[in-house]
């Protein structure tokens, strides 16, 4: 097992130091950091860190705000709330691919109904009006409702996990010294929540850094590389134009980035202690 | 373990809506109207895929588009198997998953069973390990791995893909594992071991019947990672291996005029999915949870 994994990353390590052939591995050539200052210079792979950045910003603040609403509501029980949260919660498991067709038919602008439906509420004055997924204007913010739309539920299974740990006696407690609902919120459940919220986020930046099939399947970086990812940037590099070298030296990069903001998470959520206790 | 605390919580029963004071009463209805409205918005999406693929296949991409059906009809599901050898590449997609799930499951728990009992230390160090891993982005690792492969000769074989789906899944089974092992007393152990158990015996005949609802939810979690991948798939595979997700992708580059048959074949690989997991959510959530919430 420690060999499917490290081997790979070894591999990946030493790889970003040649000028390799994709057709014939063995032809290669050391070119030292070479590899590494071409991607740090390059505006393209500069570009696709950004939106990489901006989509996880967006992506995830959003995600965090709806799941967190979503997750308040869920928590009065109510005839019913059981019922729709299992409903809320089966996209769980739905593939990301699936999430990158359902927007690309939605999101059309020949036949989509999200145009035709704000053509319909008199918002747009044209079915065609926008361009969601041609228009390099849009392409990055179409893949990020998608990502919304995918992973909201994830978040409010987390949260709603959190807020059913905090304990009655608090609320009771705040009720007989005359709170009412927002400083309910405000003193006990928000504070309450911030370790577990803390962990999801975290689990969903580092997802969201990683995301592939959505964009993919949605606009493939495009148009032009309005909407280009680091992980998609990637996949073209070493598949269209056969740069293994290159492609291993934006690996190493966006590794080291990710890895340097999950030491945070890590130190939040391991202690070698932590089992024993 | 991420189990939701038994102790008293908040609205642990639902109120009957009549007994409410009026001022309850409007917050009540407010909070239901917001969330059934968020609902309809999460699961519509889903709905009108759905819908879609049910509809002729003229209609599906017809201008303007329409919500509902004007009839329902098959069509689009016999027209994807004109178009590509979908049958083929659903088979594929369960020939990976399952071989990889079996093999992950199996490693997992021998391993996630030794770190338990045995040696905690090395536990501690290898959930880091694991968390590492997490981190690394998948396409980061798929470049080397997708070398190794070429350079075995295995692209586009069966083979290929087993293997790297089970080297991705087994830190994580044995991540998950290690949890439910854990909240099994080591007791039963013993016990087994005092009426002259061997620790496979005891592994065997004891533990894994206890932890089986640990096992049922690594076993859904490796599949379905395995069974969603689109990145690995679409780099190691052509012809041969390919699978369903990357022949679902495929739709929208080969017939970009008649999406019809791609909204059936999408429809067909996930809604078993989404059934299932409606209704074996207890384990979704239980894996889901686990790390993010503590006890």
């Amino acid at each position: 097992m420690l060999v499917f994994l490290v081997y790979p990353i070894f591999l990946l390590i030493r790889d970003s130091f040649y000028k390799i052939d994709i057709i014939n591995p063995s032809l290669r050539e050391f070119v030292g950091f070479a590899n590494y200052t071409n991607s740090l210079t390059s505006e393209r792979f500069l570009k696709a860190l950004w939106n990489t950045v901006v989509y996880i910003g967006v992506a995830v603040g959003f995600e965090f705000i709806i799941g967190l609403i979503l997750a308040l509501l869920l928590s009065n029980a109510f005839k019913g709330s059981q019922f729709i949260r299992t409903l809320l919660l089966s996209p769980l498991m739905l593939a990301p691919l699936v999430t990158g067709i359902i927007w690309k038919f939605m999101l059309n602008d020949q036949f989509g109904i999200i145009n035709w439906g704000l053509y319909k509420l008199g918002i747009l004055s044209d079915p065609h009006q926008i361009l969601w997924l041609s228009d390099s204007r849009f392409a990055l913010y179409s893949t990020i409702i998608a990502d919304i739309w995918l992973t909201t539920p994830f978040i409010m299974l987390v949260l709603l996990a959190g807020i059913k740990g905090i304990p009655i006696s608090l609320y009771e407690s705040a009720e007989m010294d005359g709170a009412n609902k927002w400083h309910k919120f405000r003193y006990i459940t928000f504070p309450s929540l911030i370790p577990v919220a803390t962990v999801a986020l975290l689990i969903r930046i580092i997802d969201a850094a990683r995301t592939f099939d959505i964009v993919w399947v949605l606009t493939q970086g495009g148009p032009g590389f309005s909407s280009e990812l680091l992980s998609t940037y990637m996949y073209k590099t070493l598949t269209r134009y056969g740069e293994v070298g290159q492609s291993s030296a934006m690996a190493v990069i966006f590794i080291i980035i990710l890895l340097f903001l999950s030491s945070f998470f890590i130190t939040k959520m391991w202690s070698p202690r932590r089992r024993h206790s | 373990m991420a189990h939701i605390p038994l102790k008293e919580t908040i609205a642990e029963k639902p109120v009957w809506f009549a007994t409410l004071h009026v001022k309850h009463k409007i917050w009540t209805l407010i909070v239901l109207f917001t969330t059934c409205l968020l609902a309809l918005l999460f699961l519509g999406p889903y709905i009108y895929l759905l819908l879609t693929s049910l509809k002729p296949s003229a209609e599906a991409v017809s201008v303007p588009p329409t919500l509902w059906p004007s009839q329902f009809s098959l069509e689009n599901y016999i027209k994807m198997f004109d178009y590509l050898p979908i049958g083929k590449y659903f088979l594929n997609s369960l020939i990976t998953a399952g071989a990889s799930t079996i093999l992950s499951v199996f490693f997992g728990a021998m391993a996630a069973y030794g770190i338990s009992r045995f040696s905690s230390i090395t536990g501690s160090y290898f959930l880091l390990f694991t968390l590492v891993i997490r981190m690394v982005p998948m396409i980061s690792i798929a470049i080397p791995m997708y070398m190794i492969v070429k350079s075995m000769g295995l692209i586009d074989t069966h083979f290929a893909l087993i293997l790297v789906y089970t080297s991705l899944n087994v830190p994580f089974a044995i991540w998950l594992m290690i949890g439910f092992f854990d909240s099994v007393p080591k007791e039963f152990d013993e016990a087994a071991r005092v009426d002259g158990c061997s620790w496979i015996g005891a592994f065997i005949r004891i533990i894994l019947p206890v932890s089986l609802p640990g096992l049922a939810t690594t076993a859904i979690f490796t599949f379905m990672l395995a069974w969603n991948d689109f990145l690995f798939s679409l780099l190691m595979t052509s012809t041969n291996a390919k699978t369903a997700t990357v022949g679902i992708s495929e739709f929208l580059t080969a017939y970009n005029l008649d999406l019809g048959p791609m909204t059936a074949a999408a429809i067909s690989f996930s809604l078993p999915v989404m059934i299932f997991s409606f209704f074996i959510q207890r384990y979704i959530v239980s894996g889901m949870t686990l790390g993010a919430v503590k006890e």
